[in-house]
């Protein structure tokens, strides 16, 4: 009885509505809020101006023999591949990343999922300290990369300023060159870099714990898996997607690594820890030459789509998508 | 009978026990865990703060995290240097760059969760890509034209750059939370006379704010520490204009050795981010797993 007396107000309403409505500024109003068009074009106009269009231009300027500081450019075609890919700068350059991409991801994912699987066993068992820790290691990661690159370059210093230096030194060694030695380089970066970027890996798997349903735990445990095979046969296949994600994303973070090594070794010493990113920003803003800088950061995002490609076909994860 | 009650009863008792032991000896590495990631997260940000409080005389004595005469006299040097303008800058560019994108992205979240029409689905995996690809491989020709359209050594420019940049990630991210909003309250605001305007403004933003919460506070932690795009575009123009990042950059290769100076402009770029971060994890978090794992 209410409910019908309900609609029939509802409808008188809107009848009152539609003939009050149909006046021309409000009819050509509700034509052009019925059209999707109306909806996306701001965000597509941004998309286009700021990602689409840079994304072609960048293809079109390492064709080029554009400079940053004179105008007028031609067209060189590949020239700028053929001087890259011949150079003995950008070969190390590659092999920096490589080292640099494949110690990160291998140290950020084993960090993030053994933090992921710590904050996860606490919060099932009711422990005291999985949010603090979960609070401190995210902090980490909301720091701007520049400062922790500057932080992390003073706390390796070489000198008695250096905290660690100077903890070693007390405990007698000498003094450990993090910064100039060329190999140590390499690895003090890698180890700020999982610093920051742990945070990112242990926050996605512990979503991915936490969606474990209970129940498959205990139908393991009552079909007689110790903890090590409930980890293997319940834990790891589900946290499959998440560790495709988690992979890709991680992958990706490492290539394009810059922020961070800017700040903490410029690239340096010589050319130890220069990635591929900071030898594009060095050459176009350093050297000025805008089109073999283009050609690097063509190659860097090449390497990035083939390696995403090739993530694609060994997870085999077309089914889940 | 009693003899076999007493005897599986014995043996849970025993299996309990064990169970038990192995229980602490988890609990016992778990604390373990916790111990060892909280000493190496925390240290360098503790580290830093106790650097900058010092004298420039006492920078030597490292690992004494409470030094011995707290100065604030860094503090008072770095904020004669002009580091508060560099933070009302940021500040500025990433409110307004936040406001731009929940602008931008709201409607454009609603259209993808509510129409249907041809390329779609191409159009969303689209902006998935552009998700995927850092901006740091753009920045060249993004420099370039932003030179073109005059938007360099301008907030506006940098604003409408990173608007343009986080655009498709807040979008997935927005998309998902409108999808599951039923349109059974669409319909009946449509009922009800609403245009699709009208619908998003009184019907469905409500339901939907937690999602444009989550976006607002993730762009905003990205907007205020970003460094390349600013430096890239901002850098020629003088100091006025500098954002936190890349003023405490410059900061830190003026001043060479003064380590107290820098860790106390280090700290100022840290600390801010880090309390309203913590104040709103939750959301944050909830923004970054619900936007990267969606099945």
């Amino acid at each position: 009885m209410g409910t019908e007396s309900a609609t029939e107000g509802l409808s008188v309403r809107t009848r009152i509505r539609r003939t009050v409505d149909r006046s021309g500024i409000s009819a050509v109003v509700d034509r052009t809020v019925s059209s999707p068009l109306f909806w996306l074009l701001p965000a597509a106009l941004f998309i286009s101006v700021f990602q689409l269009y840079p994304m072609v231009e960048v293809f079109r300027m390492s064709l080029t023999d554009m400079s940053l500081v004179s105008s007028g450019e031609s067209y060189v075609w590949l020239e700028n591949y053929r001087q890259l890919l011949g150079s003995d700068r950008f070969r190390s350059t590659l092999r920096v990343t490589a080292i640099y991409s494949v110690a990160s991801i291998l140290l950020q994912i084993g960090l993030g999922l053994g933090l992921a699987l710590a904050i996860d066993y606490g919060v099932r068992h009711n422990l005291r300290g999985p949010l603090l820790t979960r609070v401190t290691v995210l902090s980490a990661w909301i720091v701007p990369g520049i400062i922790i690159g500057l932080v992390w370059r003073i706390m390796l210093l070489e000198t008695n300023v250096g905290v660690v230096n100077n903890t070693l030194g007390q405990f007698g060694f000498d003094i450990v060159p993090f910064l100039s030695d060329a190999q140590m380089a390499v690895f003090s970066v890698i180890v700020a870099g999982a610093w920051r970027g742990a945070a990112f890996s242990m926050i996605m798997f512990y979503a991915g714990l936490k969606r474990v349903p209970e129940q498959l735990y205990r139908a393991a445990k009552i079909d007689g898996a110790g903890p090590f095979a409930r980890f293997r046969h319940v834990t790891l296949p589900q946290l499959k997607p998440v560790m495709f994600v988690v992979t890709i994303l991680v992958t990706i973070y490492s290539l394009n690594s810059f922020d961070l090594i800017f700040a903490l070794t410029n690239g340096g010493p010589g050319r130890a820890t220069e990635v591929i990113a900071l030898s594009m920003y060095k050459t176009a803003f350093n050297g000025y030459q805008m089109g073999m800088a283009s050609a690097t950061a063509v190659v860097l995002l090449v390497v990035t789509i083939g390696i995403t490609a090739v993530y694609m076909w060994l997870f085999d994860i077309t089914e889940e998508i | 009978m009693a003899g076999a009650t007493d005897s599986t009863s014995d043996g849970r008792r025993s299996g309990l026990t064990w169970a038990r032991i192995r229980r602490y000896g988890y609990d016992t590495l778990t604390y373990l865990v916790y111990a060892l990631a909280i000493a190496f997260f925390m240290f360098p940000v503790l580290w830093i703060v106790s650097l900058s409080l010092r004298n420039e005389g006492a920078v030597y004595t490292s690992l004494q995290i409470i030094p011995n005469n707290v100065s604030l006299d860094s503090y008072r040097e770095v904020f004669d240097s002009g580091i508060l303008r560099w933070m009302r800058n940021t500040l500025v560019v990433a409110v307004a760059s936040v406001a731009g994108i929940i602008l931008v992205t709201t409607p454009a979240a609603y259209g993808f969760s509510r129409f249907e029409f041809r390329g779609r689905r191409t159009l969303l995996l689209a902006i998935l890509g552009f998700q995927m690809i850092s901006p740091i491989v753009i920045v060249l020709p993004l420099y370039d034209i932003m030179r073109t359209l005059g938007l360099t050594e301008s907030h506006m420019g940098l604003v409408l750059l990173y608007i343009g940049l986080q655009i498709p990630f807040s979008l997935w991210l927005l998309k998902g939370y409108f999808d599951t909003i039923p349109t059974a309250l669409d319909k009946a605001a449509r009922i009800d006379g609403c245009n699709r305007l009208q619908t998003l403004r009184y019907v469905l933003l409500r339901p939907v704010m937690p999602g444009i919460a989550v976006v607002a506070i993730f762009n905003f932690v990205l907007t205020w520490s970003e460094f390349v795009m600013a430096y890239t575009m901002l850098s020629p123009g003088g100091e006025d204009l500098y954002t936190l990042s890349m003023g405490i950059y410059v900061f830190d290769n003026q001043l060479a050795t003064q380590w107290t100076n820098i860790a106390a402009a280090a700290v100022i770029g840290i600390v801010p981010i880090i309390i309203f971060f913590v104040a709103l994890q939750r959301y944050f978090v909830r923004g970054l797993t619900d936007g990267a794992v969606k099945g």
